[in-house]
């Protein structure tokens, strides 16, 4: 059950609102979203650490030599072993 | 599991990506429970069967891992671990079978899967196993960049997860229709 109130990306401007839209156009292409996923709505309520895990995710899961396919078999894998559902 | 099934993953390279996850978390575990602390750790928790020592049984299923293990990571002997479940043959076999089958090309392929089982064995922190595998993959061809780059989504991903589960939020991440 969700107890923090996520970001409503309409209601965004600045960094925020920069980043959220980033957000979007990377998962549409990569999963087909239709909006910003709750993983990142949940950090928009503090800009920076916000751009910091962006920043991280676009160097380790958007550039290198593996496949996004190759990374997210990793990342899925790590996430049961972390016994994490989302 | 919806990201993975979003691109493109089947039903059957799913279970497969399940089995290696699981796979290697036990073999982590294993690996810390006797005490096994380097990949050249001979003295753990259990004593390794000595080179030709052992029953027939254990000794044919030692010449099959020692057939495969060693040229796999480059290394001389099999290691200990292989050996020191050697004190139950059936535990040896059935072990030993079970990573051949898990492990080997299938809809995911064999190198994708070491990768996996470095990235979960990262996550656990099981340095018997975080040897294992990158000596694996460093003799498949891997380099430096690569296993970063495996580290990098470990290293991504213990943010992604602590931050899910502590913010409760709900999945919103779907499988395709």
């Amino acid at each position: 059950m969700t107890t923090i109130r996520t970001v409503d990306p309409g209601r965004v401007t600045g960094k925020t609102r920069d980043i959220f839209d980033a957000v979007l156009r990377r998962e549409t292409k990569v999963f087909g979203a239709t909006t910003v996923s709750n993983i990142w709505r949940c950090q928009g309520h503090v800009a920076d650490y916000l751009e910091a895990n962006w920043e991280r995710s676009r160097v380790l899961m958007q550039r290198g030599r593996f496949t996004p396919l190759q990374r997210e078999l990793v990342a899925t894998a790590v996430s049961v072993a972390n016994a994490c559902t989302y | 599991m919806a990201a993975v099934k979003r691109l493109g993953v089947d039903e059957v390279g799913v279970t497969e990506l399940m089995a290696v996850t699981e796979h290697a978390r036990a073999m982590s575990t294993k690996a810390a429970a006797l005490l096994l602390e380097c990949l050249d750790d001979e003295g753990g928790l259990v004593a390794a069967v000595a080179g030709e020592a052992g029953d027939e049984t254990v000794r044919a299923l030692l010449a099959e891992v020692r057939a495969v293990v060693p040229p796999a990571m480059g290394r001389r002997d099999v290691a200990a671990l292989w050996r020191i479940l050697a004190r139950n043959p059936h535990y040896l076999r059935s072990t030993w079978r079970k990573e051949q089958v898990v492990m080997r090309d299938g809809a995911l392929t064999a190198r994708d899967k070491r990768r996996t089982a470095l990235g979960v064995a990262m996550s656990v922190r099981g340095r018997y196993m975080i040897e294992y595998h990158a000596a694996v993959l460093r003799e498949a061809g891997d380099g430096e960049a690569d296993l970063l780059e495996i580290l990098g989504v470990v290293d991504h991903y213990t943010t992604l997860n602590t931050l899910s589960e502590g913010m409760q939020i709900e999945s919103d991440i779907v499988p395709p229709a």
